[in-house]
């Protein structure tokens, strides 16, 4: 028996009082992971990225009794936000504070949420198989229907003050109700110097004419692994703005799946990765337009100092039969050392005629003619590179809305950089 | 102010300078004429401390000083300034900021207090004035979609705002229409005093008629083969260059 079994069988003897189709869905989702087990480097979508590390480390599932003493200071929390805090895989309901409008269940309220948000349809991401089989914190939040919720709502999950090597299996669904206006934040620290494996999926639906800004940071610690999936479904004229910024982790693989379930649908995602020293960050999107009128646009940069490794996979599947999609996608790339590694491949899948398509990818240096120019201007050759690197880094961050989050996002990469 | 001493430079073993002499005093301006790569911009990259060219001999002396192995940052503190032929675009870099940036990076070298806000936006709109620029040229990120005459006018501007003591202006008038052409001599004969010097390197007699010359240089295969007043400029003109071929 693997680590992995032994943690499910505990789990279901600890859980003896689930409703029975959650149980039969978890033993479901654990054969299908079973079946397919880690990926290898065979594994086409996969093939970049090791993930021996989780497959040989003993993690265990987090429980009651790992719940530290509450730090005094959370740490990340952006201010003037709503905020939900859990710590290390524990919703602390009496930290919350939410807006009329906004609801949120957690694990307690678990056997009454709805099974179908939770079914594998066949889908093969193994990660998402071992998160259902294993979830074992959730957060359900819903956004009323004609609901503006000016102020972010900022989900905070904080890995501190580990006595051994753990995991969480995180769910997340997160519903914006028609006509409905929200900023999510959802964000991941990690402080501690043991290592950790933290393996969301978080379902996102937005429906007729909502729209969601949605940003996610990701700080887990540098012992930290991290595998994150998540499904947006939009419906007619559904508007979604997301940000990525990441900055944390020693291995990240984040699988994004969008579909446009209705006419009119914009999405944009804006993406920054930051690697240092060996870590690994691993980014694989898939905007699906099945649906007419609907705009889509991706920007995901990179930074790579050091020796670290990036990967970006990226693909625009436009249907058959469908009208007018315009979509766009570019990834941009900075090695900081001949070290650093960037593999790119963004795709397109286009069945019909009438598409507005775009992509590109590319990877390169600092350029040595700016740094020469801003010397030439008095400024020092190591400000000069920073600059650069900040002007490469503006391009994502001075989008990010509303300016709280953007200031956060902003000195965190200052801190990134010195 | 500056004295270049046979100086000989190479890239990748192909030499391109070949022996160059020149000596600039204070309150001077010369003008270096000479056809395409013949090592014009060689020369002025090396004044402002390029390193990519290997100096294979010579010198090259700043304020009596050999400045071998000086940075370009610190040469730009100390004074030198070059108006890139083809200025550099900096993507997500602020025009303001990065003005700001460079005059300050100067103060502070003169230990002198960073400039604040209010003062900084007098200055910046007094200069813009100068080389006819609007203001939201300093929203944009530094040369990125200036067109060339625009990015020719922010060199200028770059110039004013940080008051060097020699400036290097390469081609600065190049691909200019004729009323960029003056501004771009008003924002030179602003500049030129007394205390600073010049060197204006281009293709044309047009710069030098708004922006006179004390000196005209030839430079041709990487040596400077005649010098002479500013009359040499018109004689180029009419003859081209080789005349001056051995
Ligand atoms: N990095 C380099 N690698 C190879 N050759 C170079 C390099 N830099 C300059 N050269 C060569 O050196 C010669 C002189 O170039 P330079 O740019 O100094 O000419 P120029 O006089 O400024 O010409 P122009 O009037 O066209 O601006 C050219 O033949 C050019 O190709
Ligand atoms: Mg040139």
């Amino acid at each position: 028996m693997n680590y992995l079994q032994r943690q499910f069988h505990a789990l279901l003897d600890h859980c003896l009082d689930e409703r029975k189709e959650i149980r039969s869905l978890r033993k479901t989702a654990f054969d299908r992971f079973n079946q397919l087990g880690f990926p290898t480097k065979k594994w086409e979508e996969w093939q970049f990225t090791d993930f021996s590390e989780i497959r040989k480390n003993e993690y265990r599932l987090a429980w009651g009794k790992d719940l530290p003493k509450i730090p005094d200071k959370i740490p990340g929390l952006i201010p003037d936000t709503y905020s939900i805090i859990i710590i290390n895989g524990h919703y602390q309901p009496q930290l919350t504070k939410l807006p009329t409008g906004v609801s949120v269940k957690s694990h307690e309220d678990f056997s009454q949420i709805d099974g179908d948000e939770y079914s594998l349809n066949g889908n093969q991401n193994p990660f998402l198989a071992l998160n259902t089989a294993l979830m074992n914190s959730e957060i359900s939040l819903i956004v009323e229907p004609d609901s503006i919720i000016e102020k972010p709502i900022q989900i905070i999950h904080l890995t501190t003050a580990l006595s051994d090597q753990f995991m969480n299996h995180p769910r997340l669904v997160f519903q914006i109700g028609r006509n409905s206006q929200a900023t999510l934040v959802e964000h991941y620290i990690g402080e501690t110097k043991i290592p950790y494996f933290v393996n969301p999926v978080t379902q996102v639906s937005i429906d007729e004419n909502a729209s969601l800004n949605y940003i996610r940071i990701l700080e887990e610690d540098i012992f930290g692994c991290h595998t994150a999936t998540t499904n947006y479904i939009l419906k007619n004229d559904a508007r979604l703005n997301t940000t990525s910024f990441s900055s944390g982790a020693k291995l990240f693989r984040h699988d994004i799946k969008l579909d446009f379930a209705g006419d009119g649908g914009e999405a944009v995602f804006n993406g920054l990765c930051l690697t240092e020293d060996q870590q690994h960050h691993d980014q694989h999107v898939i905007v699906d337009h099945q649906q007419n009128f609907c705009q889509s646009r991706q920007l995901f940069k990179y930074i790579l100092a050091e020796k670290s490794s990036g990967v970006f996979n990226g693909k625009v599947v436009v249907r058959k039969n469908t009208k007018q999609t315009d979509a766009d996608q570019s990834n941009r790339n900075l090695l900081l050392s001949p070290s650093a590694l960037m593999n790119a491949n963004p795709q397109l899948e286009i069945l019909s005629d009438d598409v507005k398509c775009s992509h590109g990818s590319s990877t390169g240096e600092l350029d040595d003619d700016a740094i020469f120019y801003l010397q030439t201007r008095g400024i020092d050759s190591e400000t000069a590179k920073s600059l650069l690197i900040h002007g490469f880094a503006n391009e994502i961050i001075e989008k990010v809305k509303p300016i709280s989050i953007q200031d956060y996002i902003h000195n965190q990469f200052t801190d990134w950089l010195s | 102010m500056l004295e270049i001493k046979n100086l000989c430079a190479a890239v990748e073993n192909k030499e391109i300078l070949k022996g160059i002499n020149l000596n600039v005093k204070q309150g001077e301006v010369h003008a270096i004429m000479g056809r395409n790569g013949s090592g014009k911009s060689t020369l002025a990259n090396l004044i402002a401390g390029k390193n990519n060219y290997s100096v294979t001999s010579g010198e090259v002396y700043y304020k009596e000083k050999n400045i071998a192995a000086i940075s370009p940052e610190d040469r730009a503190l100390n004074g030198i300034f070059l108006s890139f032929q083809y200025p550099v675009v900096i993507p997500g870099v602020n025009t303001t900021y990065f003005l700001k940036e460079a005059l300050n990076a100067k103060r502070r070298n003169r230990e002198e207090e960073e400039i604040n806000a209010a003062d900084f936006m007098r200055l910046i709109k007094e200069k813009l004035k100068e080389v006819d620029l609007d203001e939201t040229y300093l929203k944009r990120s530094v040369n990125d979609g200036f067109s060339g005459g625009e990015k020719k006018r922010n060199e200028i501007l770059q110039m004013l705002i940080l008051e060097p003591e020699l400036a290097v202006l390469d081609e600065t008038d190049s691909g200019l229409d004729i009323d960029a052409l003056k501004t771009i001599a008003h924002g030179i004969n602003q500049y030129r005093r007394e205390d600073r010097a010049i060197i204006l390197i281009t293709h044309y007699q047009r710069l030098l008629k708004y922006a006179v010359p004390d000196y005209v240089h030839v430079l041709m295969n990487g040596q400077i083969v005649k010098s002479g007043g500013k009359e040499l400029a018109l004689e180029l003109e009419e003859k081209g260059y080789s005349w001056l071929e051995k």
